[in-house]
């Protein structure tokens, strides 16, 4: 087990090597920066006049709900576009340099690999989610006050949400050896399931019942909310095991093809 | 099922067969090697020498049959079994963006060299290979022969038992090639190594034994001098004279000697003559001819016995599938 430690070191350390990993950090710092920049101030603006926006009082606004809320949501999407080309590399750029083969030699297991590089794949985006604490203490220092309990059920949320979603990204990679349909396709999955929420909007029949139940936003938007539910703990806990061993059997099955 | 009845044999293949969809790359093959041998797997291309050198490292699983490593199943118990293997690809691939010694810190972790002796560890084959001088350098920027020094190193890391090596040699300049086939011999002391090569004389140069190996199938194994002995109980003999005018009294003389066979005769530019004959292995018949040729005034200007090589044994073997004698 020690083994997916320094698989997980050797992947995190190879997101610099490259110009991607440091663009993907930059651009998200950014991205993140502006989408609370606006909604801070969209927040200051309404909370000047409330009237011009349709509401008698502030009373009704939640300051928390109304800045983190909303910048949840934001990156959301944001991750939806950012994981793909995090993951992409993960396996397919391996496969198509042909230097897995070497690691299938070393005394390690198949699980430890996969994990291994999913682990250093989390440590990455959990370094992503570094500055938005500076977010909070730039807004305390405005003088915003907000509540810990959602925000920090939006941070557990935005998590599990990360960790899902870089599972789906790793299996995807690990089906190619091409990085760009890694990406692509990793893409398409992450929008097909950023659909399912929509299935609800439009129809209420069982099935629809079955796509919002597996959409995985409509589980994080509680998070988001501030309510913690086990069942949205146990989805993403499914969701995220379900394509881990995906990838586990993707891999393996170099034993009877070629 | 048991097996503790292995012999002193470090590598154990049992009837393994492997199929790439209806493709059989290897069929029913079994051989044992032992420590301190050094094994050339030779065969042209496509004939399943890479399929076994990756079934033997453990990188996938045969469809059937099972391999041993010192009495460890490979494929019951990959991990334990996978300590004692050191493998070298072909062509061998590694991570452009890692520096040398970084890149083989890492793989001396996942082989479980100990934390307290990792660096010395890593900087002795470091050292052994020649790569001392470039541990700073990044493996993309490193020139093929470096390259192929590093993965010699890799799989060094760990001091495994067995070293599978897939074309050491291939892509490299011939001092290099010199280089690395000392190194293989060094190592060979001790190790049981297993290397495989489409390049006939280094089968010779290096190797103690050979397997030769053919769609997928051994048709013939052992060392080199066996390989000759079976083949061929009889040898060549070249004898070059100067003048077109002393054929009939140079065919006249060689027909004379006892023991001849298949004797024929080359036509060369500048008046000269081939004849070629056969004769039985232990005739030596080189000084009776110069004697005769000198008494009779034919200028005799060259005279070679040729030993086949195990090129010809090869291709020998190749064509007829079997030990047999070299038609006449």
């Amino acid at each position: 087990m020690k083994k997916i430690f320094v698989i997980a070191q050797k992947e995190f350390s190879s997101c610099f090597h490259s110009w991607l990993g440091v663009l993907v950090g930059t651009l998200f710092f950014i991205l993140t920066g502006v989408f609370f920049m606006i909604l801070v101030l969209s927040y200051a603006k309404i909370s000047m006049n409330p009237q011009q926006f349709g509401l008698s009082s502030l009373a009704g606004v939640n300051q928390t709900q109304f800045v983190f809320g909303s910048f949840f949501t934001n990156c959301s999407l944001l991750v939806l576009f950012f994981v793909p080309l995090l993951t992409m590399r993960s396996f397919a750029e391996e496969q198509r340099q042909e230097t897995l083969e070497l690691l299938f030699t070393y005394p390690l297991s198949d699980f430890e690999i996969v994990a291994g590089k999913h682990l250093g794949l989390v440590w990455f985006f959990e370094l992503l989610l570094l500055p938005l604490l500076g977010y909070l203490a730039v807004f305390h220092w405005l003088g915003g006050e907000f509540d810990w309990g959602p925000v920090l059920s939006g941070f557990l949320g935005f998590w599990l949400l990360g960790l899902a979603y870089l599972a789906v990204g790793v299996f995807i990679s690990s089906l190619t050896r091409s990085p760009v349909v890694s990406a692509l396709g990793t893409l398409s999955v992450l929008l097909i399931f950023w659909i399912f929420d929509w299935v609800e909007t439009i129809s209420d029949g069982p099935w629809a019942r079955v796509f919002a139940a597996l959409s995985p936003l409509k589980h994080f938007r509680d998070f988001t909310m501030g309510i913690l539910d086990v069942q949205n703990v146990v989805y993403f806990a499914f969701f995220f095991l379900y394509f881990l061993f995906l990838a586990l059997a993707s891999i393996e099955t170099r034993n009877w093809k070629h | 099922m048991k097996k503790k009845t292995v012999s002193s044999s470090v590598v154990r293949f049992e009837h393994v067969s492997k199929k790439y969809g209806s493709v059989r790359a290897l069929d029913d093959v079994s051989f044992e090697i032992n420590a301190g041998e050094i094994v050339g797997f030779l065969g042209p291309n496509g004939a399943g020498k890479t399929t076994t050198m990756r079934i033997l490292a453990g990188f996938f699983a045969p469809s059937r049959g099972k391999v041993w490593i010192r009495g460890i199943d490979l494929f019951r118990h990959p991990q334990k079994a996978k300590r004692s293997l050191g493998y070298l690809p072909e062509a061998v691939r590694l991570y452009p963006d890692m520096r040398v010694a970084e890149f083989l810190r890492y793989v001396a972790r996942l082989k479980d060299v100990p934390r307290k002796s990792r660096n010395i560890h890593v900087q002795g084959k470091m050292a052994l290979c020649g790569l001392t001088d470039v541990g700073h350098r990044l493996i993309g920027r490193l020139s093929k022969g470096y390259r192929q020094r590093v993965g010699i190193a890799q799989a060094l890391l760990g001091d495994p038992d067995v070293l599978i090596l897939d074309e050491p040699t291939s892509g490299l300049d011939p001092k290099q090639i010199a280089e690395i086939r000392a190194l293989i011999r060094t190592l060979g002391k001790e190790r049981a190594v297993i290397l495989s090569t489409h390049i006939l004389p280094e089968v010779s140069m290096v190797c103690s034994r050979v397997v030769m190996i053919n769609q997928g199938k051994i048709f013939a194994s052992g060392t080199v001098k066996e390989l000759e002995s079976c083949l061929k109980d009889r040898q060549e003999i070249s004898v070059r004279v100067k003048g077109r005018v002393y054929r009939q009294g140079a065919i006249d003389l060689l027909k004379g000697l006892p023991g001849i066979e298949a004797l024929r005769m080359r036509e060369e530019p500048g008046e000269e003559l081939w004849f070629i004959f056969e004769i039985a292995r232990e005739e030596d018949p080189r000084a009776q001819i110069t004697q005769l040729f000198v008494q009779q005034n034919i200028p005799l200007v060259e005279i070679q016995r040729v030993k086949l090589t195990l090129e010809d044994i090869f291709l020998h073997l190749l064509q007829e599938g079997r030990f047999a004698r070299r038609p006449s």
